[in-house]
């Protein structure tokens, strides 16, 4: 706390009485301190039309470099199996790798300050979809990149964006109804091995999952619902007056 | 009045943390006290629309939290600080006041010098530009308090603001707090009695989940007078009695 009684910026020179110099130095300081957006911020504040959410998706925890290198560096190693066995891991790896990218992108435990963000005007439900969009989208070029690296992607590139989908939002519900990160994440690449190995049981293919196009309406099914739920696990309380 | 709480309630599972609370608050410093476990870092969190009452009612800057709309504007004009304050390591101080304050829907050309005077009223000038991951428990609660007052709310609700500050930063943040007081309703809940013995123009206490005493600081010290409760000081001893008296009375019945 200030221990000057007199306010702050006082006793910053002799001045005469009509420059306040307070009112000067908290302008200067005001401009030193301030943060410089980066263009992508900027670009994320006019499509969003607000700084605040802007600056919260830039807050990210896994849209952070280390995340994104990791995620880059999974997925290219994918893509480098793929190259060397003919079995497409990118497809494979990607659902699961967003998976957990999307558990981990907000909440309690994950955000560091979830609580005070919760008493935020702009709302934390907008901070969970901008950051679950984010986080998706960013996953969804990465893995195109990777299967168009891979060569045998362009196939089946829409084949794992539909699983990948379907996987983001039960690891989004259940990270948000359990208000855990980690049982997010761990349900949803618990759920895509389980679908893959089951999906290899009953055809004997590793890659039936994503390649049978009866699985397609499965996925959509668990997607819209899982997305209800993560919507009810967020709706704002209502009644308490 | 700022804050009208009535019959408020707050279950989890089995346990009531709050158990039909009331309380009317206009501008001025008020005191929350109680033991752990009473309830108070609950009352706050739903007066910070941050946890959903199980029942009652509650108005804050004379609006219903439980509409959208009502809601955003409380939380445009509340300050908060929670008991545990999460940061973000690799922002400075001026990064994360500069982020609450648009979380809390300031307008941007507003922002600069509002991130300025906050963190010059907590003593933190020359610590602007420093990493929050390098500041001492003391720093961090101070930076806790920038963000809360960013916005100069109408709402100011602190959870143990002075956990951590050292004697001299205590009683520069009591003055702080009188002169916020002076606008706005602050709540500060706190179990060290001498803040509220400072600070606080009101003060209630709370145990097992309801207020056993409402009044002002020097009605607290009189409830101690010849009680034969321990405490060091006179408020320590009201508090004590107090506490005695609810416990008795609770076992009684």
């Amino acid at each position: 706390m200030t221990g000057n009684p007199a306010g702050p910026g006082s006793g910053r020179g002799v001045a005469p009485r009509d420059v306040d110099l307070d009112r000067v130095w908290l302008g200067v300081a005001g401009e030193v301190w301030l943060r410089r957006p980066r263009r992508l911020e900027r670009m994320a504040a006019l499509l969003l039309r607000s700084p605040g959410l802007a600056r919260a998706l830039v807050a990210t925890p896994s849209l952070l470099l280390a995340w994104v290198i990791a995620t880059a560096l999974v997925l290219t190693v994918g893509a480098a199996a793929t190259l060397g066995t003919g079995t497409p891991y990118v497809a494979l790896f990607a659902p699961a790798v967003a998976g957990a990218g999307i558990a981990y992108a907000y909440g309690p435990g994950i955000d560091p300050a979830w609580e005070l963000g919760q008493s935020m005007a702009v709302g934390d439900r907008m901070v969970l979809l901008v950051r679950a969009l984010a986080v998706f989208g960013l996953n969804a070029a990465f893995g195109l990149a990777a299967s168009v690296a891979s060569g045998v992607a362009a196939a089946l590139a829409f084949g794992w964006l539909v699983p990948m989908t379907a996987v983001c939002m039960l690891a989004l519900a259940t990270s948000t109804l359990a208000h855990s990160a980690n049982v997010g994440a761990a349900a949803g690449m618990a759920s895509w091995v389980i679908t893959v190995l089951a999906g290899k049981a009953a055809t004997g293919s590793l890659t039936s999952v994503i390649t049978d196009s009866a699985f397609i309406l499965p996925y959509l099914a668990v997607a819209l619902c899982c997305g209800a739920l993560a919507l009810y696990a967020t709706r704002i309380p209502r009644g308490t007056s | 009045m700022n804050v009208e709480l009535t019959d408020l309630t707050r279950r989890f599972g089995p346990t009531q943390a709050v158990a039909g609370v009331s309380l009317q608050s206009g501008p001025g410093v008020f005191g929350l006290l109680g033991p752990n476990g009473a309830g108070k870092t609950s009352l706050l969190r739903m007066m910070a629309t941050v946890l959903p009452p199980t029942s009652g009612r509650m108005r804050l800057l004379g609006r219903d939290p439980g509409d959208y709309g009502p809601r955003r504007e409380i939380r445009r004009r509340l300050g908060y600080l929670p008991q545990n304050l999460g940061y973000y390591p690799g922002f400075t101080v001026a990064d994360f006041v500069d982020y609450f304050a648009l979380l809390k829907d300031m307008p941007p050309g507003r922002v600069p010098r509002a991130v300025a005077v906050a963190i010059e009223r907590v003593g933190l000038a020359d610590k602007a530009r420093t990493k929050l991951r390098t500041l001492s428990g003391g720093m961090l609660r101070r930076v806790g308090i920038a963000q809360a007052i960013v916005n100069d709310p109408d709402l100011l609700l602190l959870d143990e603001p002075t956990a951590g500050l050292d004697p001299e930063q205590r009683m520069a943040f009591r003055a702080l707090l009188r002169e916020m007081g002076q606008r706005a309703t602050v709540v500060v809940s706190t179990h060290l009695v001498e803040d509220v013995g400072a600070a606080c123009t009101e003060v209630a206490l709370m145990d097992r989940g309801k207020i056993v005493f409402r009044g002002t600081p020097d009605q607290l010290s009189a409830r101690g007078e010849g009680s034969g409760a321990a405490g060091d000081a006179p408020l320590e001893r009201g508090y004590s009695a107090v506490l005695m008296t609810a416990r008795t009375a609770a076992a009684r019945s």
